[in-house]
């Protein structure tokens, strides 16, 4: 008996990383998932990889795209009967100069990334949740939603205003059984890392590795996080327990936020 | 197989409540849980009641005196071989004169249970826990520990300057296998509640119902929490799974506090 049984979520990204750990997890414990992510050759290895059968479900699309965020969310509906739990996941950052030089368009692309990408799933899995009165939103923010490094601005930008949408939101469905989370986590070497950390690191002056060495110095664990970490507080957080924690930002950074 | 198989607890506090719902938990997942409370005659009721047989024990004493706390850890240990896990949970309102009124002799109660007993048995808890280079210490702060409420000065210090312990020893405990973290609930109508909270209310100037009802509504759960929610985070903050949570003030208030 999973704390999960008969749940459905919506994930999105999910085919690696913290989405993917947030999938297994949610799968183990019961639950039935949506993943998503822009090529369906890397939803397909997800699938097959997961071996789950029918409980987990990929759709292809770009979370970028405000019609692509609102079918995901109604495709799941359509496909598991109803959506209890959404993970707006995916996010990340691939401009890193200083503001002075910083670009609207690369602006623009962080905070639909990070941030109306989460706006638009959230909006539309609440037309689900409320009238059924049951829910658990948890976005995945991070440590850069609370605390701040240089050159990424988008994405600490972003990642705050995330923080900022999830305490009013839960202040609103407060009395409705829905709870608006946001997990903060630290540094995670995920595909994404790799592939973006780099270019971060060069615009701190910093080689990939003085960067994740910088996270792990900054963090009391002094080491990074793990995607299992943000798994654990994502059941916890969806599980029929989690009913009393909502509007919570909360760190899963190994001990580096002071807040 | 539970999550605490082959672990052992000590819980300040226990025989009811917060405590008691964190040491039901813990047996069920698994561990051996020893329960302090100062009447024996209610610790005899809780073990019978708790049904764990063998796995649970129960441990007389004042937890706001040094020799109560310490006594506990070693107790624990004798009966049991180890400890694993040590939750500091036995607190509550002492004094409720303002502060202009406030004695030294009723600010000294208030540190002693609250600050103190944290204190004396985090020290003697990692004496303990360093050389196995294993441990989890959870420690009971309140939704209090960063908010302030008139009347309650006394609670409102100790509960913030518990978060300072955990932040500084887990700091010091950083990378090993012990990991310090506080949990702050937000109002639960436990027996200590109804004990004192109509002496707290009264130094606010209100009912003890109005007093329920003012934490209510400064919730966006508009509800209390309870202890059930409280005992989900303390078994997951328990498990090995979470070694990478350090320092980590895990808020279970239904969207009380802003931060």
């Amino acid at each position: 008996m999973g704390e999960l049984d008969g749940r459905v979520a919506c994930i999105t990204g999910g085919t690696r990383g913290i989405g993917r750990g947030i999938a297994e997890a949610f799968v183990r414990e019961g639950a039935k998932v949506v993943i998503n992510g822009r090529s369906p050759e890397k939803g397909a290895q997800a699938l097959a990889e997961m071996n789950a059968g029918d409980d987990v479900h990929f759709i292809a699309g770009d979370a970028k795209q405000r019609e692509f965020c609102e079918q995901l969310v109604d495709a799941t509906v359509e496909r598991y009967g109803r959506i209890d739990i959404l993970v707006p996941n995916t996010g990340g950052g691939d401009n890193y100069s200083p503001l002075q030089d910083y670009t609207d368009e690369a602006m623009q692309d962080a905070l639909v990334w990070n941030f109306w990408h989460t706006f638009w799933t959230m909006r539309r899995a609440l037309k689900y949740m409320i009238p059924q009165q049951w829910g658990r939103i948890m976005a995945v923010s991070s440590v850069e939603g609370k605390m701040g490094k240089p050159v990424v601005s988008g994405y600490v930008v972003g990642k705050h205003a995330v923080n900022g949408l999830c305490k009013s939101v839960a202040k609103e469905v407060g009395t409705l059984g829905i709870t608006v989370n946001a997990l903060c986590p630290g540094a995670i070497e995920t595909d994404l890392m790799k592939e973006f950390g780099p270019g971060a690191a060069e615009g701190m002056g910093l080689t990939y590795q003085g960067l994740l060495d910088q996270f792990a110095d900054e963090s009391s664990i002094k080491r990074l996080n793990t995607v299992e970490d943000v798994a654990l507080v994502a059941v916890l957080l969806a599980s029929n327990a989690g009913a009393g924690i909502t509007g919570a930002l909360l760190s899963i950074d190994g001990g580096t936020s002071p807040y | 197989m539970g999550k605490l198989e082959g672990r052992v607890a000590c819980i300040t506090g226990g025989t009811r409540s917060i405590g008691r719902a964190m040491a039901e938990a813990f047996l069920r997942e698994g561990a051996k849980v020893v329960v302090n409370g100062r009447d024996a005659a209610k610790g005899a009721t809780a073990v019978a009641e708790m049904g764990g047989g063998d796995n649970v024990a129960f441990f007389a004493g004042d937890a706001a005196k040094q020799a109560t706390v310490e006594g506990l850890i070693d107790f624990t240990i004798e009966r049991f071989g180890q400890l694993d896990i040590c939750c500091l949970n036995s607190g509550g309102v002492q004094n409720t004169a303002p502060v202009a009124q406030m004695t030294d002799e009723e600010w000294n109660l208030e540190i002693d249970w609250n600050l103190n007993q944290v204190f004396w048995g985090m020290r003697k808890a990692l004496q303990h826990m360093i050389p196995r280079d294993y441990g989890r210490i959870l420690v009971t702060s309140s939704v209090e520990g960063k908010a302030g409420k008139p009347g309650i000065s006394g609670y409102n210090t100790t509960k913030h300057a518990v978060l300072g312990l955990v932040k500084s020893a887990a700091k010091e405990v950083g990378p090993t296998g012990i990991t310090v973290n506080a949990i702050l609930p937000g109002l639960i109508e436990t027996d200590i509640v109804l004990a004192t909270g109509p002496s707290s209310a009264a130094s606010m100037g209100i009912t003890y119902d109005e007093m329920v009802a003012m934490f209510v509504a400064d919730s966006a759960i508009k509800r209390m929490n309870t202890v059930d929610e409280v005992a989900a985070v303390a078994v997951m903050l328990a498990s090995e799974a979470a070694r990478n949570f350090q320092g980590c003030m895990f808020p279970v208030d239904g969207g009380t506090l802003p931060y």
